[in-house]
């Protein structure tokens, strides 16, 4: 008993790095510039495609290799979408449901562009490392601990990146106030696109980090964007530490509740966990002030 | 007395309502022959009220809301299982869902009365997803939604009333519609319309004006979801078959486009919207796969290029445009006109 809650305990954990990863991304973006990105699950599903273009195109492409390629692409296309979609409407009175609505209109683009190109059966990509590990007696793939390590190493990075560089600076300074940020001298237009942009490279890692385990298709995305959207939510819209605790915890609730009740019931389980958060925290829990 | 004086008063918004009626009201006697060209104006009308009563909730009173499509779902559904199942006469099932959903509207409006933003579109969206599985499961079954085969055999409104008989069912769905976008109409012009917009623009501003925040979302959304609902059921009735697949997301996104092109808080673009794009979307069918590709594209560029769609080109903020150089051009025929017959006697 106590070694099968154990184990669901590990899957749990996987679970949760998963979803931080994919939710890490969303939250910096809505943070810094207040943006809710509707084409955020599109541009998971175009980092895992992308990969698998490269792994067909060359043989014995490694992982390092796709990363290298993968991250700098998506960075400059999430910088042009951010450039061309997202910053004309910021003038506008409603602009946060004129940015919802574009990137809703971008997805739909992206994830039919996809459909043509690629059709509508699923896709794979390798493992990043096959086999299987022996952690203290339980069984795990490999690939989930390179994963769980990969997803440590990013929050880590993220949050290294937001304390300690300039530019990580200024994206705080933006989100904690962006009529501040600019009396001081921050030009926050380049810091939304920056934080637009970073978002969008780590949507695509998480992509290609999940696409051996889920797949990939055209319409992928949209799990993925609900998925991180509660995520989110539940931590905190902005939140980037909210975002790490609540993707532990909705990934360890989600094994448990699997485990216990069947699969059909985590998604409920999160739903219901959500709105009973939101009845008594409107802004998630570790969010803060609109 | 008074209030007839006022309903004379009409303003552009109000008059580009009626010159639309009017060329509604003539268009069957060019198409009644037609009924696939029939069909699709009947849905440019049904689909027509969805993004109205969208636009109300969206545009005028600020709630960025994403469940309108479970309103029309749950209209749809209520009115189906009660003809079908309590043999309730069809007039009353479709006024009972109508109730119905808007009580619904009220009780998914209440946990986003502490929220803002992002937060209640993912509430409202919520509650659309989680429709889906829950009319497919057992115990959407066990209620009567009929599974994943949806509910079959609705009765038609009346005698008369079959799916084949689209004159009949074009005139009574215009004026549904009519009376819905009226009915925005007369509230968006309305003192509760003035507190509606007062929020959405500042909320603490208002409040401290006294407007009352909870009583007017509450209102905003049991009006939107008893406008929906009522024209989902009008939908069940017509179609005669309901399943989960109303609730697509391709059928979300074209509505949602609708209110795009037409032009959001400008009552009543959302209108011109349903026919431009329900025609736009049936030319390109023929393109099977790039369709929704090629609607994507138009959307971004739209809105990064008019952003207050259509009724911002006709009637632009702050300066004379075609829509009112139209009008003027119009009222001055007219009078014109009218000297002359006055100068002649």
């Amino acid at each position: 008993m106590t070694r099968e809650v154990a184990e669901v305990l590990i899957s749990g954990i996987a679970l949760g790095s998963v979803y931080a990863v994919m939710s890490v991304g969303m939250t910096l973006v809505y943070g810094v510039s207040r943006v809710f990105n509707f084409a955020y699950g599109s541009f998971y599903i175009w980092g895992a495609y992308l990969a698998w273009l490269l792994f067909g195109a060359f043989s014995g492409m490694s992982y390092p290799a796709v990363f290298a390629i993968v991250i700098p692409v998506m960075f400059l296309f999430g910088l042009g979408v951010e450039r061309g979609v997202c910053a004309p409407l910021r003038r506008k009175a409603a602009w946060q449901a004129l940015t919802m609505m574009s990137t809703l209109g971008l997805a739909l683009f992206l994830d039919n562009t996809a459909l043509i190109a690629f059709g509508p059966h699923k896709k794979s990509l390798p493992p990043l490392l096959k086999g299987t590990l022996n952690v203290g007696g339980f069984v795990v793939s490999t690939h989930e601990m390179v994963t769980l390590a990969i997803a440590i190493s990013i929050m880590v990075g993220i949050g290294l990146f937001l304390e300690r560089t300039r530019l990580g600076m200024k994206m705080r300074a933006v989100a904690q106030d962006g009529v501040g940020a600019r009396i001081v001298g921050i030009q926050t237009n380049r810091v939304f696109s920056y934080a637009f942009a970073l978002s969008t490279a780590l949507a695509a890692i998480a992509g290609v980090l999940l696409a051996p385990k889920y797949f990939m298709y055209p319409q992928g995305g949209w799990t993925i964007l609900i998925k991180a959207w509660i995520v989110v939510a539940f931590g905190g819209l902005g939140s980037v530490k909210g975002t790490i605790y609540s993707a532990f915890i909705l990934g360890i609730a989600e094994a448990f509740v699997g485990w216990h009740f069947g699969l059909q019931w985590p998604m409920v389980f999160w739903f219901a966990l959500m709105l009973a958060t939101l009845a008594i925290r409107p802004r998630g829990l570790f969010g803060t002030g609109e | 007395m008074l209030t007839k004086v006022r309903l004379m008063k009409l303003d552009r918004e109000g008059i580009t309502l009626l010159v639309m009626l009017a060329v509604l009201l003539l268009l069957p006697a060019y198409f009644h022959n037609d009924q696939y060209i029939m069909h699709i104006l009947i849905m440019c009308l049904i689909y027509g009220v969805v993004a109205g009563g969208w636009d109300f909730m969206m545009g005028y009173a600020g709630i960025f809301t994403f469940g309108q499509f479970g309103f029309f779902a749950i209209g749809a559904y209520a009115s189906g299982m009660l003809t079908l199942y309590a043999g309730v006469p069809t007039p009353l099932g479709i006024l009972l869902a109508g109730l119905i959903t808007a009580g619904v509207g009220i009780v998914i409006g209440l946990p986003c009365l502490r929220l803002r933003g992002a937060y209640i579109a993912l509430v409202t969206f919520a509650f659309h997803l989680i429709l889906v599985p829950l009319i497919n499961s057992d115990l959407g079954r066990a209620i009567g939604t009929g599974g994943t085969y949806g509910l079959l055999d609705i009765p038609p409104l009346a005698a008369g009333f079959s799916v084949a008989a689209k004159v009949p069912w074009y005139y009574t769905l215009l004026g549904v519609a009519f009376l819905s976008f009226f009915a925005i109409y007369r509230i968006t012009r309305s003192s509760i319309g003035l507190a509606f917009v007062s929020l959405r623009d500042s909320e603490p501003l208002a409040m401290s004006l006294g407007v009352d925040a909870y009583k007017h979302k509450l209102m905003v959304f049991g009006i939107s979801a008893f406008l929906t609902g009522v024209i989902g059921a009008f939908y069940a009735h017509y179609t005669g078959i309901v399943s989960a697949r109303i609730l697509g997301l391709d059928i979300f996104l074209m509505v949602m486009v609708m209110l795009v092109i037409g032009g959001m808080g400008r009552f009543p673009g959302a209108a011109i919207g349903a026919f431009i794009v329900t025609f736009l979307s049936e030319a390109l069918r023929p393109l099977e796969e790039y369709r929704l590709f090629i609607f994507g594209a138009i959307v971004v560029a739209v809105i990064v290029l008019l952003p207050e769609g259509l009724m911002g080109v006709l009637f632009p903020a702050g300066r004379v445009g075609p829509g009112e150089r139209f009008g003027r051009f119009i009222r001055q025929t007219f009078t014109r006109q009218l000297g002359k017959k006055s100068i002649e006697k």
